[in-house]
């Protein structure tokens, strides 16, 4: 009867995991955690950027956090310093533009353009906050149709503003 | 005449260039050996070509020739002398004129610095960085011509009498000078301030200085020579262009700080951002560099790290110069939108183009593996991985999201800063948490035990400085955990430096100071670069110090009435109207900061009132633990409006940013070597 023998493996072969599998199991996890994180930020933070008539002609967009951009009309400009509330009126200007400046002088000339009650609290008032100036207010709607804003940015004058043709200098030419 | 003599110049130098980029790659192909040198020469002329069309233009703003379109737009008769100077890169039309001086300048030293060191290069080198130039200049020439005069054309309708152009119109006039006078522009007043004096030049050189990085990696791509020698050509390029971009962001923020009134200094606007992405990318590069030039890795990494960096350089420049972006920064419209989107595509592309074909010829494979994670260059891998990623959620919520949306739902939807901070915080968190493990890790294996002896002591003394910061009353946690990753990586610089001084006093016998000394003398790089982390550290202390804790009141006072705002009490003494030499009026209010009884500073917040627009500036009483920060809303001789901000810690950014660029500076400054007896003493065993 021939003896049955077992011998014990010295060192049994483990399934062993090469660095590059490591390195691309850590790429991965990276990548999901960076997507979970732009994701989870971009469904708590977005909001609509649209216009005053959008805005005005939607009852859906009641109530949500947006952003609108508006022309400023400087008379309706009212600071209260005790309270620090801003209150001023933005006026609807079109999407496509192609000089910023002139698409607001007009929106402001136009007594058809849609109008809309901003309120700024516990707000400083902004030097560039004036006649023709872009307000990009973020906020809601209330159901008063006032925008109560939480964050007002205003477009600064550029130091790259084109040269427009001035108006004037050809009033009196210099013959030469 | 000196419209004529920039123009001329201007020209001149873009004819310089296409010659400089045709006679180079005429050479690189052995046609003759005189196309290379000549090519050459073409490049290096450029550059006083462009030093005489800036110095005219500069010469008609200091001179008052309102007869210039651009001069007109910049300056007025009351513009003092120092802003019609730094008025060269007020505006579109100049800045790119600027920035083309100051690109040709960079590549002139660099092609000076490298012909003979990187002959290889220089053939496919000089016209990738006279490519860019020419392109500039093109712009420059006919789309923003800095050397347009105003003319009327009194046979014209009434509407179109007055023009500007670069040349003479038949059958036109000058203007008259006295209505010229009258009606120039002047500089927004916004931008006479200091930071915006020296923000842009640092922007551009940060900018234009990445140029070079990327043209010699083309280079490298194009001329088949895949070893670290492009790398070690341009190390100091990109340095210096990572500490210009650096200090350009830093002074923008400064000026966001004392100008625009808000009691902050970066709010996440696309602008602002467009000009963080390059620095992000050209981080990450810097660091992986060294990987490729200490161990031959990441080859592959590295070049399309250099051109991201330059690709995120010409984005930023379009996405800041087209005004296509909604920012609150208001650019115009310009023409130069679309033919940089084209150039950017176009030199993005044919970058990529040549780096996968090399990949694909096998050319960028790593002289070695990565062996271990915890080996220091994984973690370097890992530092660049959080860089990419903070790049990947700045640009997606800046451009990615806005375009997207657009283009999908027909409606842009955009995020505002609480959403960026919601994406960086923890991506800044980690690359704090990184640039404290990283030194500690050793080059190709570290075991997470060595790894742990290392970290012990640092993290003991910064859990120690966190408890001292709970003790004061800093209790938040996530400012707590914010303190902590920075004061982590800082403290480790401290230790490495310290251990470095350390071993040289006991193995050479050297004093502490000397062997300080000898220590950054030796290895201005690694030491530098733990300067560099120091100053970080810095920045991010006082950015969380800022952000968590800041105290923001508004009051109206009568006058001797006070109101107390945190450990101050501020007095409202007296209201003063009075008049500038330039003519605008100002309202000013002289207010009295008490600290626990005792007076610490007057302060005179006031209202500038332009022509344009009025501008408030601020008072402020600076320590290093914080900043108390007084604008003057509205008032009168009785009573007076005040918004008051208490900002902790703010001046350790800008502090952060001199210990940053003192860093760096160490770094690029050319390695000394020791002396031969020096060099002897060290070579003893210990």
């Amino acid at each position: 009867m021939s003896e049955l023998s077992w011998e014990k493996p010295k060192h049994p072969e483990k399934p062993k995991r090469g660095p590059s599998l490591k390195f691309a199991g850590a790429g991965l996890v990276i990548a999901l955690a960076l997507f979970a994180l732009i994701a989870a930020g971009t469904l708590r933070g977005a909001r609509y950027f649209i216009s005053v008539d959008e805005l005005l002609n939607d009852p859906s967009y009641q109530g949500r956090t947006l952003r609108i951009a508006g022309a400023v009309d400087g008379e309706s400009i009212e600071y209260d310093s005790e309270r620090a509330i801003i209150r001023f009126e933005i006026v609807h200007i079109p999407a496509a533009y192609d000089d910023l400046a002139q698409a607001l002088r007009e929106a402001l000339l136009d007594p058809l353009a849609s109008r809309l009650q901003v309120i700024a609290e516990d707000a400083a008032l902004p030097d560039l906050l004036r006649h023709e100036a872009q307000a990009i207010v973020t906020g809601a709607l209330s159901g008063d149709r006032v925008f109560h804003a939480s964050e007002l940015l205003l477009k600064c004058p550029s130091r790259f503003e084109e040269s427009v043709a001035p108006e004037g200098l050809s009033q009196i030419p210099e013959h030469e | 005449m000196l419209a004529e003599i920039g123009l001329a110049s201007l020209a001149l130098a873009l004819a310089l260039a296409l010659y400089a980029v045709a006679a180079c790659l005429i050479g690189a192909r052995g046609t003759g050996p005189g196309w290379l040198p000549s090519g050459r020469n073409a490049a290096l002329l450029t550059f006083p070509a462009l030093l005489l069309s800036a110095g005219a233009l500069t010469l008609a703003l200091l001179s008052e020739q309102y007869q210039l379109a651009y001069v007109y737009s910049v300056t007025d008769p009351q513009t003092p002398a120092l802003y019609r100077f730094t008025a060269l890169w007020g505006s579109q039309r100049g800045s790119l004129l600027f920035w083309s001086l100051l690109m040709s300048g960079f590549a002139c030293a660099a092609i000076a610095l490298n012909w003979r060191p990187q002959s290889r290069l220089m053939p496919y080198a000089i016209p990738a960085m006279m490519a860019t130039l020419a392109f500039f200049l093109g712009l420059s020439l006919f789309v923003e011509n800095p050397f347009e005069r105003w003319w009327v054309l009194p046979d014209l309708p009434a509407d179109r009498q007055v023009a500007s152009t670069a040349l003479i119109p038949p059958g036109a006039i000058a203007p008259s000078e006295a209505n010229l006078r009258a009606g120039a522009e002047g500089l927004n007043p916004l931008l006479r301030h200091f930071g915006m004096v020296i923000h842009p030049p640092m922007l551009y050189l940060g900018f234009v200085g990445f140029t070079i990085p990327f043209a010699f990696a083309v280079a490298a791509l194009a001329a088949g020579d895949l070893s670290s020698h492009w790398l070690q050509a341009t190390r100091r390029w990109s340095l210096i262009a990572w500490i210009f971009l650096s200090l350009g962001l830093l002074l923008g923020g400064r000026w966001a700080y004392d100008v625009l009134g808000w009691g902050g200094y970066w709010g996440w606007d696309p602008v602002e951002n467009a000009a963080f992405l390059p620095w992000l990318v050209g981080t990450a590069f810097i660091h992986s560099a060294m990987i490729q030039e200490k161990r031959g890795m990441l080859k592959l990494w590295n070049m399309a790290l250099v051109i991201a960096t330059f690709s995120a350089v010409m984005f930023g420049t379009f996405a800041t110069r087209s005004g296509v972006i909604e920012s609150v920064h208001s650019f115009a419209r310009s023409q130069v939108g679309f033919p940089m989107l084209g150039f950017w595509a176009l030199m993005t592309l044919v970058a990529l183009a040549l780096l996968s074909w090399r990949w694909r010829r096998g050319e960028l494979r790593d002289e070695r593996p990565f062996l271990n994670i915890l080996s220091r260059e994984s973690l370097f891998v890992l530092n660049n991985v959080i860089f990419i990623a903070l790049f990947c959620a700045i640009f997606w919520g800046s451009f990615g999201l806005p375009i997207t949306s657009e283009l999908l739902l027909g409606k842009e939807v955009t995020i505002g800063p609480e959403t960026f901070e919601f994406y960086v915080a923890p991506l800044f968190a980690a690359m704090y948490l990184l640039m404290g493990v990283a030194p500690l890790s050793a080059w190709g294996a570290s075991s997470l035990r060595s790894l742990g002896r290392s970290i012990l002591a640092p993290l003991a003394v910064t859990g120690l400085c966190v408890l001292l910061i709970m003790l004061s009353g800093a209790g938040l946690a996530v400012a707590l955990l914010g303190y902590g990753t920075a004061l982590f990586a800082g403290t480790v610089a401290l230790f490495e430096i310290g251990r470095g001084a350390r071993a040289r006093n006991r193995s050479l016998g050297e004093s502490m100071p000397r062997a300080l000394l000898s220590l950054f003398r030796r290895n201005q790089r690694r030491y530098g670069g733990y300067i560099v982390h120091l100053g970080v550290t810095l920045i991010g202390i006082g950015v969380v110090g800022s952000t968590v804790f800041q105290t923001e009141r508004q009051h109206s006072l009568a006058r001797g009435e006070s109101v107390q705002v945190r450990e101050y009490r501020l007095r409202y003494d007296d209201f003063i109207l009075a008049r500038a030499s330039d003519g605008r009026r100002l309202h000013i209010a002289a207010v009295t900061v008490l600290r626990h009884g005792g007076e610490v500073a007057r302060l005179r917040p006031r209202i500038d009132e332009y022509p344009q627009m009025p501008m408030t500036i601020a008072g402020a009483h600076s320590t290093l633990e914080n900043d108390f920060y007084v604008l003057l809303i509205s008032g009168d001789s009785e009573r007076a409006t005040f918004r008051i901000y208490i900002n902790p810690l703010v001046n350790l950014v800008w502090w952060g940013g001199v210990v940053l660029a003192l860093g760096t500076a160490i770094a690029v400054y050319p390695k000394v070597t020791p002396e031969p007896r020096e060099r002897k003493r060290e070579a003893k065993p210990a």
